[in-house]
């Protein structure tokens, strides 16, 4: 037991998606699999443990990946002439990383909240008197340096940030935010959100159109006004109004939006 | 920033302990909790997470007590569909279908298992 364990907790550890097959119910030619488990990961990592199912093994291997993929929990029946068996499939995900650009009055609270939440916290400005550890003590990563250079380096050697992640823009210029919202525009990530009244962020699409020609539903996926319409006023509760709609988002709930 | 919960289990297995794990693998109508909801119950009382507090959860330490003991992993079902009395005022109401096995320091799970005989 202690050897999955381990595994698990490593796992859990290094924010790598795994999965845990448990035997929920065994009948007949099964009945031994009761309490055995198997760890399975996204990659072709050999699975750890066994589950004594013979042919049925690499079947629900792949059951087990497809599930990690869809960051969905799983329940498997498989019925044989002999015997029954109920897996289930706890599925530990990776956590969702969130890139707060700005470290301001709205981004400490939401930094510290977003941590409880379980995400990964990473918060960028160019200011190194806001972006330290200080100002953010639960942050994962602190970057104090030039914004879009910055944004561009986080997206490591992959040519878009993944479906992972999601960015936060609430510089403190506008500029600045429609500068880096320019940089992910594309990028198939899990939340875009900018900062603005309405009539700040219609003029900026304006703009993009007129100037760049940027057609505007390419911004029909960007969370503008950023937030979930609570009545937020102090720079705490506007961070529990993103974050709301960010777990909106990801959990698939149509959002109320501003 | 909560430490994760295979971290806290392997270190009661690494101090020695015997555990139970239980986990919600269904659930039907409005719980308390969701499915993959897990808590450690702990021998001695000091148990990790919750799959929903309240009367279930405590039947849910008591099953995981018995687990700890006779070492047969089991479905526990909680029902919290009865209608509220003076006596049962729980908020929440649905039924969960709860998986309880026991986690040792044993190194394989192979001893897991009691009574059982391993192909």
């Amino acid at each position: 037991m202690r050897a999955i364990a381990a595994a698990l907790a490593t796992s859990a550890e290094r924010r790598e998606a795994v999965a845990l097959v448990s035997v929920v119910q065994a009948m007949g030619e099964f009945s031994a699999t009761l309490g055995r488990h198997l760890v399975v990961w996204l990659d072709e990592r050999t699975p750890l443990g066994d589950l004594q199912l013979g042919d049925l093994q690499p079947r629900l291997i792949e059951e087990a990946r497809a599930a990690l993929r869809e960051r969905r929990h799983a329940r498997l029946d498989y019925r044989t002439e002999a015997g029954a068996i109920t897996l289930f499939v706890e599925v530990q995900p990776q956590p969702y990383h969130l890139i707060i650009a700005g470290a301001g009055h709205v981004a400490a609270p939401l930094a510290v909240m977003a941590s409880l939440c379980d995400f990964t916290v990473t918060v960028l400005d160019d200011r190194p008197q806001y972006a330290n550890r200080e100002r953010f003590p639960t942050a994962d990563r602190v970057i104090a340096g030039p914004f879009r250079a910055e944004l561009r380096k986080l997206r490591g050697d992959r040519p878009t940030f993944d479906p992972n992640t999601c960015i936060v823009l609430v510089t403190r210029g506008h500029q600045y935010d429609v500068d880096l919202l320019l940089e992910v525009l594309d990028d198939p990530v899990a939340y875009i959100g900018m900062i603005g009244s309405r009539r700040r962020v219609r003029a900026v699409y304006e703009l993009l159109e007129r100037e760049r020609g940027i057609p505007r539903h390419r911004f029909d996926r960007v969370h503008a006004p950023i937030g979930l319409d609570i009545g937020a006023q102090t720079p705490a509760e506007i961070a529990v109004a993103i974050l709301a709609e960010i777990i909106a988002v990801l959990r698939k709930r149509a959002p109320e939006r501003r | 920033m909560t430490k994760p919960f295979y971290c806290q289990l392997q270190q009661f297995l690494d101090e020695g302990l015997t555990v139970a794990v239980a986990t919600i693998v269904q659930v039907k109508g409005s719980t308390p909790r969701e499915v993959g909801a897990k808590m450690v119950i702990h021998p001695y009382g000091k148990h990790v997470g919750t799959v929903g507090g309240g009367c279930g959860e405590a039947e849910v330490i008591r099953a995981g007590l018995d687990v700890i003991a006779d070492g047969q992993p089991r479905i526990v079902r909680i029902d919290l569909t009865e209608p509220i009395s003076m006596q049962s005022m729980g908020v929440c109401g649905g039924i969960l279908d709860v998986l309880i096995e026991r986690w040792g320091p044993e190194e394989t799970e192979t001893q897991n298992n009691p009574g059982r005989v391993e192909s």
